[in-house]
């Protein structure tokens, strides 16, 4: 990295505190807009972020909500999401640009769940691992045709990864609709996985266990958010700790100084993408082997991988910045159903607020915060570049096109 | 730069008081006077849905005037928000909490399990669990309706109409269009061509599915393949997806029926619709809670307790054709007539 001289301790920390200047800008910014559109509109923002509060980390609850429960669903929603921003941040990383984590997602979903029924009687340590490496699988395999089509006719895969992920739904359509997976008699679901391919709550599904005041099944914070944890360890580790993650990055920052340094671009592009996928399909088999149980209409319309791409973003496409923005989103999804059931303000504002975190992070134009109030920093390309700049990589040239 | 960090720590520490101040105002409240609480989860239709969410949340409002009690509504965003959603107001005691559509049965079987003194109630639906089996559990009342008798009032519109040759076409031709083949949509579809049978011996009733409750594209195409097959009155019975069938009616000029709700204004092709008054059966199960006569299990709305019927629309009805109706609804109501529910195509 660039080594300019200075400081020694506050360089370290001027770092972290410039890089979380951006995103945060951008929530502060979202917030404050959020505010005034509630205002304008007759609302009292001061209730609404207050419900939003309390549901989402379970603080200052005024109208007898249980802070731990929100807490719990707060961490229900936000585990997927943290190994579904992975899959987006990861090829950003090598200039590529997955829009189709939420196709991945579905199909790890799929596997997870065809393995969890038809093999429904095996004992869970055999069915358990096995229905999350069928997720890993599948999510690796949707990916990993766009990673082949861009390494070796050049498809772009912003095109090929959307239109896959309207593959994935219509095939959660079709075999939940009448298909092979449905339940029998059933209406649009498909039979319930074995209870060997259940991923345990760490609280157990005991009615009579009352545990804060509730009772202990209403938690449902499940083994997943360790797995997610680890995913998030793997790809720090990954990025920046072996030679494969050196070249992703690498072909990230120029293709054609990649090249130059003996890197195989194509074979770069086909394994990122295939990690990426294999992030996101686990994602999709944790949510049905630790919550769902079984594929249901929900997921013709779910949008964990399109959040995901706000996630990895807004987290500048770091392991610490991927959590801690996935916190934020969850925290924002399980606060709305409180800001609307206690102020009265419809949970869209959740959407509301979330679009314009994108917006103010895509747009970039926080940037200038950086200079004032943490030195001056020269303007190229950080490893954290921005989402646009990640944006016009992605949009250049397929590799073999440009070669000679 | 030591300033930056001090800044920064200072920052850290205000946080933290605030986040303290906070936590401490979370114990109070309490409500001194006995206020019945009643909590409304949405599907993921949401409040506009025009339809069933909509019609929940006027028997709800209708309520809060009639009684005394507290009603919130909590829209669902997506199938993720059911649980969270119905186990919030029951962590919070409330006296009922109603769910509303189908979609919900899993979440109300599984909630309703872990609160047994929060009364429930499932607008066409059951508690159930994965296998779709109903729990049974005796604090979860379903609110089930009679399909087939609006079925049957739409259908002996069709029906006279076709006699009288006063539709369209005058093939004695009529059709419905089907979501998914499911009990509620049967339902409909078995009184819709009972009725018409009945008042028009001579009459064929095509039905198609469009497999699909959301997308006016696929309902379209099967209306369009049924209104060259000579149909020109054709039953929505889809959803979201049948406004595809009221809209090829309206292209091809011929007439169409709304359903659950009253479609008057979706087309100008509309000219009934067979309802499902689900703002009745919510604001029914509400009083019952409030008169202290909750009871689990099924609660059935028909024609006879003026929970199901039909509405008129963009068609002034010959006189003949309301006396007509007025006599099949009061022999309905009176036992007289039964329409079946049984899938009969």
């Amino acid at each position: 990295m660039g080594s300019r001289p200075g400081p020694r301790l506050p360089r370290a920390l001027r770092r972290v505190a410039g890089g979380f200047a951006v995103p945060l800008g951008s929530v502060i910014f979202a917030f404050i807009v959020g505010a005034l559109l509630v205002a304008v509109t007759g609302g009292d923002p001061f209730q609404a972020y207050s419900g939003l509060l309390c549901g989402g980390l379970g603080i200052a609850c005024a109208n007898g909500e249980n802070s731990a429960l929100q807490i719990s669903t707060t961490i229900v929603y936000f585990t997927p999401l943290i190994m579904a921003g992975v899959a987006v941040a990861l090829p950003f990383r090598a200039g590529l640009f997955n829009i189709g984590a939420e196709g991945q997602f579905l199909a790890g979903a799929v596997a997870c769940t065809f393995i969890g029924v038809k093999f429904s009687n095996l004992p869970a340590p055999i069915l358990l691992p096995l229905v999350l490496l069928g997720g890993i699988l599948a999510g690796a395999i949707w990916a990993g045709i766009p990673g082949v089509l861009k390494a070796t006719v050049g498809a772009h895969e912003v095109v090929t990864t959307i239109m896959l992920n309207y593959v994935a739904q219509w095939l959660i359509r079709y075999l939940i609709v009448g298909g092979p997976l449905q339940l029998p008699h059933g209406f649009s679901v498909s039979s319930p996985i074995g209870a060997g391919a259940r991923l345990p709550s760490f609280l157990p599904n005991d009615n009579s266990l009352i545990i804060f005041g509730l009772p202990a099944g209403v938690y449902r914070v499940h083994t997943g958010l360790l797995i997610a944890i680890a995913a998030l360890a793997v790809f720090a580790i990954l990025l920046w700790r072996t030679s494969l993650g050196y070249e992703i990055r690498a072909v990230g920052q120029s293709q054609r100084a990649a090249r130059y340094a003996g890197i195989s671009v194509p074979r770069t592009i086909i394994v990122t993408m295939l990690i990426s996928g294999a992030f996101a399909g686990l994602a999709g088999a944790i949510q049905i082997a630790g919550v769902d149980h079984n594929l249901t209409d929900k997921y013709f319309n779910d949008t964990t991988g399109f959040e995901a791409i706000a996630v990895a973003l807004l987290g500048l496409g770091s392991a610490v910045g991927i959590l801690l923005a996935s916190i934020l989103f969850g925290a924002l999804h399980a606060g709305g159903a409180v800001m609307q059931q206690d102020a009265g303000i419809s949970s869209s504002l959740v959407q509301v607020l979330q679009a314009l975190i994108l917006f103010s992070i895509a747009a970039n134009f926080l940037r200038v915060l950086r200079f004032p109030a943490f030195g001056r920093r020269p303007s190229a390309p950080s490893p954290t570049a921005p989402a646009a700049a990640l944006m016009t990589e992605a949009a250049k040239a397929p590799p073999e096109e440009t070669q000679t | 730069m030591g300033q930056a960090r001090l800044k920064f720590l200072g920052f850290a520490g205000v946080a933290l008081m605030l986040l303290a101040a906070c936590g401490s105002t979370g114990g109070g409240g309490g409500t001194p006077a006995k206020t019945y609480k009643i909590g409304l989860v949405t599907d993921i239709g949401g409040l506009n849905d025009k339809s069933f969410n909509h019609l929940a949340d006027l028997g709800l409002e209708k309520a809060k005037t009639d009684f005394k009690i507290q009603g919130d509504v909590v829209e669902s965003k997506s199938g993720d928000d059911y649980v969270p959603n119905l186990t919030n107001f029951a962590s919070k005691n409330y006296d009922l909490v109603i769910g509303v559509g189908f979609l919900m049965q899993q979440a109300v079987g599984t909630v309703s399990g872990q609160f047994p003194n929060v009364h429930f109630s499932i607008i066409d639906g059951a508690g159930t669990d994965a296998n779709g089996k109903d729990l049974q559990h005796p604090n979860v009342q379903s609110l089930f309706f009679k399909e087939q008798d609006a079925g049957a009032m739409v259908g002996v519109i069709a029906g006279m109409l076709e006699k009288q040759g006063k539709a369209k076409k005058n093939q004695h031709v009529i059709s419905a269009v089907g979501g998914i083949s499911i009990p509620p949509v049967d339902h409909y579809i078995a009184g819709y061509k009972w009725a018409a049978t009945m008042e028009d011996p001579s009459i064929k009733v095509l039905v198609g599915y469009s497999n699909d409750f959301t997308d006016p594209a696929k309902c379209k195409n099967v209306a369009s393949s049924q209104i060259s097959a000579k149909s020109d009155i054709l039953f929505q019975v889809a959803g979201g997806c049948g406004l595809g069938v009221l809209q090829a009616a309206g292209q091809a000029s011929v007439y169409s029926i709304g359903v659950d709700a009253d479609q008057k204004d979706a087309d100008p092709s509309v000219i009934a619709s067979a309802l499902k008054k689900v703002d009745v059966a919510t604001y029914t199960a509400i009083k019952n809670v409030v008169n202290g006569q909750f009871q689990g299990g099924a609660l059935t709305f028909s024609v006879a307790n003026d929970g199901a019927g039909y509405a008129v629309d963009n068609l002034q009805l010959p006189d003949d054709i309301k006396a007509e109706l007025d006599k099949v609804q009061g022999q309905i109501k009176s036992g007289g007539l039964t329409p079946p529910s049984e899938k009969s195509w």
